[in-house]
């Protein structure tokens, strides 16, 4: 009985894993680019295979994350898969790669030797593409070297697998440059011996493509170690940060020792009590007394805009008011203004003029009764001498008949020249 | 002296000059002629300029520590120690909200609104800011997430650990005074021989 369930188990188990297996097979493209960019946009997949692919445990959606990520296994599983090939892939492709550049270059000479042009220049086309195969091999990878890099590595989510990916990048850099060792110049020169053609493909052009590989494998090596140490330094203060804040939490009574009293006191904890430099004015100096003057004047403008201020920022209503104060003042200046310029208009004209008409001529907006005051009161407001130059009539009728009060109707004022 | 008048002022004041805060005063003070000329100047105050052990940051130190000297050092390493910890948790804090790799670093940028939203959006990390600003280092009685965020931001500032650009906008720079922390942490691990998990350095690093 058990041994037929283990059966059944295993059976169901391998179904599972086929099939399992064979999805990943079918989405490979899909968790290949996600295993490259960190994650998968939803949109782009119907919701069937999302539905699938989440309950296989390839994909996952993270909480706070709009984007799937691939779970940790299979990126691995990629890791080691891209890893492994690559390795394989250099060193073999290389050395195979050149024995059948040496078959092609064999079968050239036979061709040239039997005076068969059609066969030359087949086999010299064939030459050139397997020359660019090489190049480009290592071109590709330099480029995904290179694309790595600068993305900071942003596929891997933390730190530590960062530090992995690195690491592994530096090791497929030291297989590419051991790949390129492989390329025996001396080798390719003797071969290409004699023929201007294949002496341009296979040395002068291989060897101007691969020393710019080379430099540019070099430069991606010293940008990730130095990355690296980034990467070390980052991971060193974190664990520093928090092992220690752990550690205080733990002793919560932790006091360091009394580096103060050593005879050699720590630099870094040697910091000097700060010092205020102070200054107050002084008078013992003549030749600055001018400008201290100067300066007290200021001070005082300052005191005065600043008691202004002070004023009118007390109380959003004292703000209203002062503002409305502002308005009537300032229609008092213009009354005044008008007021002048009726007794201007008089002394131009040689009859008395009335103060109303002179309002009504003008188109000026003032309240009669308030126009004949202003005109009185400039009038005696003027010096007495001046006062003297004009005559002023008054146009008033009684009130009542029982007291003395009198209207003013108008007033007319006239200028005689002294 | 009229000419580094600026820049004495500051380091006397107590404050921390680095790349990030004064780009112009730390420039004069990577140059040996200025901090030997300063130090003259200094020497009858009993100060000289100091620096980290990677040259990023200067303040003053004591020139010859007498008595008071060390009275002084004493206390303010306690109170130094007593800041300690809301510091670090602080740091620990921001680099999980952030998701970033390492820890705040001098010249890092950190954008306030960003950090709120993040710690908005999570319980834990909302548990762990109340915790920290609820410190009396922090000293923030409020309830909310935002007023918390910037009462922190404000102390760090006070104490120098942040600059603030531009007063009306919520993002913040950090400054070579945090370097100099985790030096002095570093030295006091040392030190103290505190016994920090070494397991979980040695698994990170292979």
């Amino acid at each position: 009985m058990a041994e037929h369930d283990d059966k059944h188990h295993l059976s169901s188990l391998f179904e599972v894993g086929a099939e399992r297996l064979k999805l990943i097979g079918d989405n490979a493209k899909l968790l290949m680019q996600g295993y490259l960019t960190g994650g998968i946009d939803p949109a782009t997949v119907s919701e069937r295979t999302l539905r699938r692919l989440i309950s296989a445990r390839v994909l996952y959606q993270p909480d706070d994350s709009h984007e799937l990520k691939l779970r940790h296994p299979v990126t691995q599983l990629v890791a080691a898969l891209v890893t492994d090939e690559s390795r394989r892939a250099i060193h073999a492709d290389i050395a195979d790669k050149l024995v059948s550049i040496r078959g092609f270059v064999e079968g050239l000479k036979e061709a040239q030797r039997m005076g068969d042009s059609l066969r030359v220049d087949s086999q010299t086309l064939r030459i050139d593409e397997a020359v660019y195969d090489l190049t480009s091999q290592f071109e590709e990878a330099i480029f995904s070297l290179w694309h790595r890099l600068n993305s900071n590595f942003g596929f891997v989510s933390n730190l530590s697998d960062k530090i992995r990916e690195n690491s592994r990048a530096q090791q497929q850099i030291q297989r590419l440059i051991d790949g390129l060792s492989l390329i025996d110049f001396d080798d390719l020169i003797e071969l290409a011996e004699g023929n201007p053609t294949l002496r341009k493909i296979l040395v002068s052009r291989l060897q101007q493509q691969m020393s710019a590989h080379h430099g540019s494998l070099l430069e991606v090596q010293i940008r990730l170690v130095e990355l690296m140490t980034r990467f070390r330094e980052q991971q060193e203060r974190s664990l520093l940060v928090l092992n220690m804040a752990g550690f205080l939490r733990e002793h919560p009574g932790f006091m360091v020792g009394d580096y103060s009293y050593r005879s050699q006191v720590p630099a870094l904890v040697n910091c000097a009590a700060p010092i205020f430099p102070a200054a107050a004015v002084s008078l013992d100096k003549r030749e600055q007394q001018p400008e201290l003057v100067h300066l007290v004047h200021t001070l005082y403008r300052e005191l005065a805009i600043k008691a202004k201020t002070d004023v009118v920022s007390v109380t959003a209503d004292a703000v209203n008011a002062s503002a409305q104060q502002q308005v009537v003042e300032a229609r008092q200046q213009q009354l005044k203004q008008d007021t002048m310029a009726y007794f201007l208009y008089v002394c131009d004209t040689p009859q008395p003029h009335s103060a109303l008409a002179f309002l009504i001529e003008q188109q000026l907006e003032w309240p009669a009764e308030a126009w004949l005051f202003q005109v009185l009161a400039e009038y005696n407001a003027l010096p007495r001498h001046e006062q003297k130059l004009f005559t002023l009539t008054r146009d008033e009728r009684p009130i009542s008949q029982f007291n003395h009060v009198r209207i003013i109707e108008d007033l007319k004022v006239r200028y005689q020249a002294a | 002296m009229m000419l580094h008048g600026p820049l004495l002022e500051k380091l006397l004041a107590g404050q921390f000059v680095c790349a990030i805060t004064d780009e112009e005063f730390f420039a004069k003070l990577q140059r040996d002629e200025v901090r030997e000329s300063i130090d003259d100047y200094l020497k009858p105050l009993n100060r000289r300029v100091a620096a980290n052990d990677d040259n990023s940051v200067y303040f003053l130190a004591y020139r010859d520590i007498d008595d008071p000297a060390r009275e002084h050092l004493k206390q303010q390493l306690g109170v130094v120690m007593g800041s300690l910890l809301p510091l670090l948790e602080w740091l620990t804090y921001v680099q999980e909200a952030m998701g970033s790799d390492g820890i705040l670093t001098a010249g890092d940028t950190l954008k306030l609104q960003e950090l709120m939203v993040k710690t908005e959006d999570n319980p834990s990390l909302r548990q762990r800011l109340q915790n920290l600003a609820n410190d009396k280092f922090f000293g923030s009685s409020a309830d909310s997430v935002d007023a918390q965020g910037k009462q922190v931001a404000r102390r760090l500032v006070e104490h120098g650990y942040l600059m603030q650009p531009h007063s009306n906008r919520l993002y913040f720079t950090v400054t070579g005074k945090i370097d100099y922390l985790l030096e002095l942490v570093r030295f006091i691990k040392d030190e103290e021989n505190i016994p920090l998990d070494t397991s979980q350095t040695q698994t990170e690093l292979l």
